[in-house]
């Protein structure tokens, strides 16, 4: 028999939850027609009808280390069946934030990724001036340690060299993602905390295999198939999510033929030409991530108030990010070989560099904007998704066939 | 004044086509020598009245009409100074049984014959001529009183208001603001108590007694006198009464499980009334304010052990409380505890705005204990909607307690009464013991009375379920089982404010209206309109006090010896006495054992070798013969051997009926009245259960006779199953074949 749950509201927190996205919480009267409409909700305590009384009574460190705020896919089937209007889709969508929020480490960067104040200060003017730092130390650098660049002939090697490309980007996002790490093991040991108090959650599945679940749920997106109203955010989040894995992959395998392929005796290929698999590959990353996240802003923009999840600023900049990701790493690849074509190697003198060099700066600054903030933008639901399914599989929290109810909803 | 009677039999509506016409015509011109016999293809339509009126003209004044049932073409069938019999031959006979069959032909003509019987025999009522006072007196001058006694005197009437507090105003004036009354229906509202008062006050068909209570009220409707203790003024007299002396509070002290008691922060809803009344809320123990308040549901209420009931306002006064809190001092929590939120129609506006409150929480809960705990309070509740037993801290609790009418069930003063005259007397034996047990156990109620009725059966109105005042409200509104004494606002049921205004107009109107037509000489509900009332035969009188115990609206006094002293304008023409009187004094002029006997011997029962089997049905003509009716609108049949009288009401069956019919060669007696017990359906309260112990009476005559004890039986028929009623009377008639004929046939 777990302890009787000493009920301290934490006002503070509800308010948050509520400023996150959650207004409509308090209107919510236990009905439970969210969770039995919900085609992921579990058993016994099925979410999100718990969350919407744990948010209604502040009980942050319940919902925090929540594992079912995760599982829920965002469909917000519950948010248009809610008679009362408290749209439990956008209630979890907000707890999700203050999650990732509250385990950002360092914890500053969590507050300042997602103050809105802070946007501009933090999506363009840090990026901004770090790189314009980076590039100021580029020759002192370079004439320090006599350096002199094998790719340097390179159209925009010649403006922001690999070496520099490589040390900057990796060294942050690296750095950033070490505070990912600590965040993920923070929230794997509140939810373990979390079943403790509750007298559940001894797994019953290892670790292994839970993991080997939760990532062939998360390639499939078989979970995204439970959505019923809308249907179409499925596609989209698979494109979008292939395209940037895609593009991973040529990211990693561009550094990988630049920096070790020689150490092995195999001659640089790069910059890859457009008929290497690599480029296909990009290209068509590049394509699919800019055609899902463009497809993921217009049905936002479209969507109807009744119901239908009201994007916040959390979830915007995430979409625009990866979009202007796209749109402007396309932009860069064509004045590239327009300027190669033109020009050839030494092109970086020609009257394309400016302009080239102007769209590259952005890019740089938008990529730095997705990847060295990740652990603490809304991009960061990927891990901790992936991280509550694993858990979700170890202690049979998850799984198909534990629907509550199967509702038409026709 | 000499009978002329005459008969009219209509072919309309089937009748024609499934009867022997003529057969039927010669029981009344061969068997009864009618000479005035028509019949008729449409008698409700105009050619057909015209054909009653030119022999009413004529001076017909008993005009027996064999048509379709009585609750049917009631006014074409109604002339002035004319006794009108309706002989049901459409909905009873050829609805419900087959056409041109031998047996439907004899019940018709038997119907007949009882119908041509009643005309001979029963006389046109007059109506009771009694001097009637026009003026009400409203007991208690809250919300409730308040607008009786305005309505009442806007229809006309003059007031009396008895107030006991010194001012007029009751609980809401104590207060500082109601939950809402007027749209959007979401912030605590100003009371418009004041603007009440200062409107009685200025109203001289009003007069005002504050600071007074009732010593005595004596006589009955048109003419109650009353006497007033407390504030020096002379009796006067009032026509009716409305008794809106509300509510008090369900006693906390009995909530120690709650923490009542255990700290001075354990308030009541009242007790939190009062502090927002005088615009601060405190700590009763240390004066701090409170930065945490939880507020526990149905403290007391809804619960076996304590009030069972639901007093439907707390949820919305502790939503108002709660807002009025935090609208004071925005700092403080308040955590709202419910078994369920009851906020209906447009409260749960008001509900859903301190819902949207960060600073209000809500959950379902089952507080399982309070206790103090280092500064605070420490609430326990179970059964919570977060799924687990939870404990808050709280800085001051509120128990939203529920409502207890203020009433005093005067059957059982009366019995503390008697009991206590026994004790005083002090004879010896079981009975002593018995009063002594009887009066511990009540002595709650002395000085108990409210209104100080001078009745036989006790000073005020007896109180049914949780103590409220009977009335059973959807099929009776605002009746008690005292006529001309009205209950409404909270002593009839826990209401809002809005709701006991609204009961304090309803409970005038039916004050006036009572009024009005015992002024007509007539009866209140449920006989609207009767001027038949009982007579009495003194002369015959044994004093068994039968009539004066059973009837159930206190109508009979006693003297000393035990003789009845009716008080006719309290009487509701049930004929409850009627059916009690075992010397059969008692009859009204078109209801009495002498008329439905000799109908009941109307009835032709056929010897036994022709072994047709006859059952006479008693049928209660409120709630069973809209039934039958019903039935027969529906084409469903019932057992051919069956012949039904109507009956005012169970309880007016005398047995003496039965005992006739048994003896006269029926086979079977099928009583059928309304449901009795709590619901009761009754609309004299208890005619069935009546009955039912009458009949104990009728099994040893049975026993005596050799008779089979199923031969009687008694069918207690809730109206929604009417259906089930032909069921009911061919099981009974299938059971009588099986047992077989009435032995006593043809002697």
């Amino acid at each position: 028999m777990p302890e009787a749950l000493l009920l301290k509201p934490d006002r503070k927190f509800v308010e948050e939850v509520i400023d996150a996205g959650g207004g409509d919480l308090k209107k919510c009267y236990q009905c439970a027609t969210c969770s039995v409409v919900c085609g992921l909700s579990n058993e016994p305590s099925p979410f999100p009808r718990k969350e919407m009384i744990w948010a209604q009574w502040g009980l942050k460190d319940r919902l925090i280390s929540d594992p079912d705020i995760w599982l829920c896919h965002q469909c917000n089937d519950c948010s248009l069946r809610c008679p009362r209007g408290a749209r439990p889709g956008d209630v979890m969508a907000a707890i999700r934030q203050k999650a990732i929020e509250h385990y950002a480490f360092p914890s500053v960067m969590g507050r300042l990724v997602n103050s809105a104040r802070a946007i501009p200060v933090m999506l363009l003017l840090v990026p901004a001036l770090l790189i314009a730092g980076a590039l100021l130390v580029r020759g002192p650098i370079e004439a320090a340690f006599n350096y002199v660049d094998p790719h340097g002939h390179e159209f925009y090697a010649h403006f922001f060299p690999h070496w520099l490309l490589i040390a900057f980007y990796t060294s942050l996002t690296l750095l950033t993602f070490g505070g990912l790490i600590v965040g993920l093991f923070r929230f794997w040991g509140g939810m373990k905390a979390n079943d403790a108090a509750l007298g559940k959650g001894a797994p019953i599945l290892g670790f292994i295999p839970s993991t080997i679940k939760a990532l062939m749920a998360l390639l499939t997106h078989d979970r995204f198939g439970s959505c019923t109203d809308q249907a179409s955010r499925k596609p989209a989040h698979f494109m979008a999510f292939y395209g940037f894995i895609a593009l991973f992959i040529v990211t990693t395998w561009a550094v990988i033929d630049i920096y070790v392929m020689p150490y092995l005796g195999v001659a640089t290929l790069y910059p890859f030409g457009l008929l290497h698999p690599m480029k296909i590959l990009a290209n068509v990353g590049g394509v699919l991530l800019i055609v899902g996240a463009g497809r993921a802003i217009l049905t936002r923009k479209s969507a109807p108030k009744d119901g239908y999840h009201q994007s916040t600023t959390f979830d915007w900049v995430f979409v625009w990010l990866l979009l202007l990701v796209g749109i402007s790493g396309f932009i860069v690849e064509i004045f590239r070989f327009v300027a190669e074509g033109a020009a050839g190697a030494e092109a970086y003198a020609s009257g394309f560099a400016t302009p080239a060099y102007a769209f590259y700066f952005m890019h740089l600054v938008l990529v730095f904007g997705l990847l060295v903030y990740l652990p603490y933008s809304k991009f960061a639901h990927m891990w901790y998704r992936l991280a509550a399914m694993i858990y979700g599989e170890h202690t049979g929290r998850t799984g198909p066939g534990k629907q509550l109810v199967k509702v038409d909803l026709s | 004044m000499e009978k002329k009677l005459a008969v009219y039999l209509c072919r309309g509506c089937d009748i024609g086509g499934a009867l022997d016409m003529s057969a039927l015509k010669d029981v009344a011109t061969d068997e009864y020598k009618i000479e005035l016999c028509h019949e008729h293809d449409c008698l409700c339509g105009d050619e057909g009245r015209e054909l009653i009126a030119k022999d009413v003209n004529d001076g017909v004044n008993s005009v027996v009409v064999a048509a379709c049932s009585p609750r049917f073409m009631t006014d074409v069938f109604t002339f002035d100074n004319v006794l009108t019999t309706r002989v049901n031959l459409r909905e009873q006979v050829v609805w419900s049984h087959e056409a041109n069959d031998e047996d439907t032909d004899m019940m018709a003509q038997d119907y007949l014959r009882m119908g041509i019987v009643r005309g001979q025999q029963a006389e046109l009522p007059e109506p009771l001529e009694e001097e009637v006072d026009r003026t009400v007196m409203v007991v208690g001058g809250g919300a409730t009183g308040l607008t009786a006694a305005l309505d009442a005197a806007a229809a006309g009437n003059d007031v009396v208001i008895i107030e006991k507090e010194a001012q007029l105003g009751g609980w809401m004036s104590k207060w500082a603001k109601g939950i809402p009354h007027e749209a959007p229906y979401t912030a605590p509202q100003a009371l418009d108590i004041v603007d009440q008062v200062a409107a009685v006050e200025a109203n001289d068909k009003i007069t005002v007694h504050t600071g007074a209570v009732i010593e005595k009220v004596a006589g009955m409707p048109g003419q109650f006198d009353v006497t007033l203790k407390g504030n020096g003024s002379e009796p006067f007299r009032v026509g009716s009464i409305v008794q809106a002396t509300g509510w008090k509070p369900y006693d906390a002290n009995k909530l120690g499980h709650l923490g009542y008691g255990i700290s001075a922060d354990v308030v009541t809803n009242v007790q939190m009334e009062e502090m927002l009344a005088a615009g601060k809320v405190i700590r009763p123990s240390d004066g701090k304010a409170p930065e945490r308040i939880a507020f526990i549901q149905c403290a007391g209420s809804r619960d076996q052990d304590h009030l069972p009931y639901c007093s439907g306002v707390c949820c919305r006064v502790s939503i108002k409380q709660a807002l009025m809190v935090r609208e004071m001092s925005p700092e403080t929590e308040a955590y709202v505890l419910y078994k369920d939120i009851r906020s209906p129609g447009q409260y749960e506006s008001c509900y859903q705005k301190a819902q949207e409150d960060t600073g209000i929480f809500f959950t379902k809960a089952e507080v399982t204990g309070v206790t103090n705990g280092g500064g605070s309070l420490k609430v326990a509740a179970e059964d919570t909607l977060l799924g687990e037993n939870v404990q808050l801290e709280a800085d001051l609790v509120v128990l939203a307690t529920g409502m207890v009418p203020r009433s005093a069930d005067g059957e059982l003063i009366r019995q503390y009464v008697d009991a206590k005259a026994v004790v005083a007397k002090g004879e010896e034996g079981a009975q002593l013991e018995n009063a002594k047990v009887q009066v511990e156990e009540l002595a709650y109620l002395e000085d108990a009375e409210i209104l100080n009725l001078t009745y036989r059966q006790g000073p005020d109105l007896p109180t049914f379920k949780y103590d409220f005042p009977d009335s059973h409200f959807i099929c009776f509104p605002y009746e008690s089982r005292r006529t001309g004494i009205y209950p409404a606002g909270c002593v009839r049921a826990p209401l809002d404010g809005q709701a006991a205004k609204e009961d304090g107009s309803g409970a005038a109107l039916k004050a006036v209206q009572a009024l009005e037509v015992t002024a007509k000489g007539q009866a209140v509900h449920p006989r609207w309109g009767d001027m038949s009332f009982p007579d009495f035969a003194l002369q015959r009188c044994t004093q068994c006090k039968r009539c004066t115990e059973e009837c159930p609206f206190g109508t009979i006094n006693e003297d000393e010896k035990g003789t009845p002293q009716p008080n006719l304008t309290r009487c509701r023409r049930c004929g409850i006495c009627m059916g009690a009187c075992p010397e059969r004094i008692i009859s009204f002029k078109d209801y009495s054992p002498g008329i439905i006997g000799n109908m009941i011997k109307a009835v032709e029962v056929p010897d036994e070798y022709d072994e047709k089997p006859r059952l006479l049905g008693l049928l209660c003509e409120n709630d069973a013969y809209p039934a039958l009716d019903a039935a027969g609108l529906k084409r469903i049949q019932h057992s051919k051997w069956i012949r039904f009288v109507p009956v005012r009401c169970l309880g007016s069956v005398n047995t003496v009926w039965i005992a006739d019919a048994l003896s006269s060669g029926f086979d079977g007696v099928l009583l059928i009245g309304c449901k009795s017990g709590d619901d009761y359906q009754c609309h004299f309260i208890k005619g069935s259960e009546l009955m039912e112990t009458r009949s104990g009476n009728v099994q040893e005559k049975l026993k005596q006779l050799a008779l089979e004890e199923e031969r009687v039986q008694i069918v207690q028929l809730p109206l929604n199953e009417f259906e089930k009623l032909p069921e009911i009377v061919n099981e009974f008639s299938d059971e009588i074949e099986d047992i077989g004929l009435n032995p006593f046939k043809g002697f």
